[in-house]
């Protein structure tokens, strides 16, 4: 692990540069073993952890001896619960699902069948509100992201992209491959959690 | 209650935001300039967890049905009530008094508080207006006749008069090197040091847009990770982003430098058409300076 600093409230905690669910239970162990010591919000990613501090109750030191002791012993990272496992009722009728289909040499049912016969792993939120990252894809549906990004994508948007699929809970702009949509409030601020989707949870797309 | 006369072109709802939220991929939000919106709290005797009036494009003007300390902070800002006040300082104003705050072409955000802070409920552990995602007890730019509520004034007369030294706004920013600039060529990251950067029209709260200085984005893919506000972002075309209040929570740009806290309003505070430079400290050197 290295470990570096990010501004001067903060550290940025770097495990093995790759996609691994095994990798980012890591990650959220320590950022959940940092906000327990009420150090302040931490950032776990894929591989990665951003640790904050306050420095009106700690000092640089201080916060950079606690997340060098992180990163020599890293917390033990809790035997995984499965998540819940939160259904996406989709429309497969997003703008680039005959694209997508014809570049990985399927049918347009054949890639919904592969895209909706995958149970996914949630690995963090990030980007906006409420967009949950979750892999991995099937390889053989598998694309990069679009060359130009949409200026507008719409809430609800079902995309494809680097080994994952993730709902747009905004509009915004963004440059995953569109293959469907649901009608799901993927965040609304006023329920508990927010989030439709939490970190660990397994997400299954059901086709309409 | 405060009641707007006049909103401003766009005025919203700040507290210290949210960023224990980081973990559902909500901003943080809150001021961009934080050293001017704390400044003004202390002026008004409010807790740095109080809510006060971010205002972009004055004049902002309005008046409270009590007695009340007033104040205005940010860059080149200053108050009118009887007679005309500098900025950073503490006002009494009258119930029923309008007070105006004015600035200049160099104001980009202007702070108003009141003492007792604004009385609304949390939404996400915070008062703060997240406007992408319509977050915030109030999530839309004030409008002339909003009456927002206030909380009880243990401010008397006393209270006023009291001043906070402004910051230098044309000060060279103090930056962390880092954390990707390893992947860097060594060039580019004295050359970002070094030289001087244009504040381009298209910056918000989001993030300050600098040109002129196009560096070398790295090679390679980088996994997102989580980001801090006054991160600098160097995207695929090599112009580099500050980021600012309402900054993603993850991204995967590679981050060549990061802005200390207590130059984050330099950055945001900055206008189109004006330079920025930035010098390189320890995180030693930034925790002496505070």
């Amino acid at each position: 692990m290295t470990l570096r600093p990010f501004g001067d409230a903060a550290f940025l905690l770097e495990l093995e540069q790759r996609i691994d669910p095994a990798v980012m239970g890591r990650a959220r162990a320590i950022a959940d073993a940092w906000e327990v010591r009420g150090m302040g919000p931490a950032i776990p990613a894929y591989a990665s952890v951003v640790l904050t501090f306050d420095l009106r109750h700690t000092s640089w030191a201080d916060a950079r001896a606690l997340a060098s002791a992180f990163a020599e012993t890293p917390p033990d990272v809790p035997p995984a619960a499965a998540g819940r496992l939160i259904e996406i009722p989709t429309l497969y009728e997003g703008p680039d699902l005959a694209d997508a289909a014809a570049r990985s040499g399927m049918t347009t049912d054949e890639l919904i069948a592969a895209h909706s016969g995958e149970v996914y792993l949630a690995f963090f939120l990030g980007f906006m509100p409420g967009l949950a990252y979750c892999g991995m894809l099937d390889p053989r549906i598998d694309a990069p992201r679009l060359e130009t990004p949409r200026a507008r994508v719409p809430a609800g948007s079902v995309g494809i992209a680097n080994g994952q699929t993730v709902v747009y809970p905004f509009d915004s702009p963004g440059g995953w491959r569109l293959i469907g949509r649901t009608s799901l409030v993927m965040f609304d601020p006023r329920r508990d959690p927010a989030a439709l989707i939490a970190p660990g949870d397994r997400v299954r797309f059901v086709p309409q | 209650m405060m009641h707007i006369l006049i909103p401003g072109l766009r005025a919203t709802v700040q507290d210290h935001g949210r960023a224990a939220a980081a973990r559902s991929g909500v901003p943080a939000s809150g001021p961009a300039d934080p050293t001017a919106f704390r400044a003004a709290l202390d002026l008004v005797g409010c807790a740095t967890d109080a809510a006060a009036v971010e205002v972009i494009g004055l004049p902002f003007a309005f008046v409270c049905d009590d007695r009340r300390i007033v104040a205005a902070t940010g860059r080149d800002v200053r108050l009118r009530t009887r007679g005309r006040v500098p900025g950073w300082t503490s006002v009494l104003a009258r119930a029923g008094e309008t007070v105006l705050v004015e600035g200049s072409a160099a104001t980009r955000y202007a702070y108003v508080a009141v003492s007792g802070g604004l009385a609304l409920d949390p939404m996400l552990g915070s008062r703060s207006t997240y406007l992408p995602a319509a977050l915030g007890p109030l999530p839309r730019p004030l409008v002339a006749g909003d009456d927002l509520p206030l909380g009880p004034s243990t401010a008397g007369p006393d209270a006023a008069g009291r001043r906070i030294a402004a910051p230098d706004y044309r000060r060279t920013v103090r930056a962390i090197v880092g954390p990707h600039d390893a992947r860097f060529q060594r060039d580019d990251v004295d050359g970002f040091f070094a030289g001087r950067h244009e504040v381009l029209a298209d910056s918000d709260r989001m993030g300050v847009r600098l040109g002129g200085t196009d560096l070398h984005a790295p090679e390679g893919e980088l996994l997102s990770c989580g980001i801090v506000a006054g991160a600098v972002q160097v995207p695929r075309s090599g112009a580099p982003i500050v980021l600012l209040a309402d900054h993603q929570t993850t991204g995967g740009y590679p981050i060549i430098a990061t802005v200390i806290g207590a130059d984050l309003g330099i950055v945001a505070q900055a206008g189109p058409g004006e330079y920025l430079r930035f010098s390189r400290v320890t995180p030693e050197d930034a925790a002496r300076s505070d």
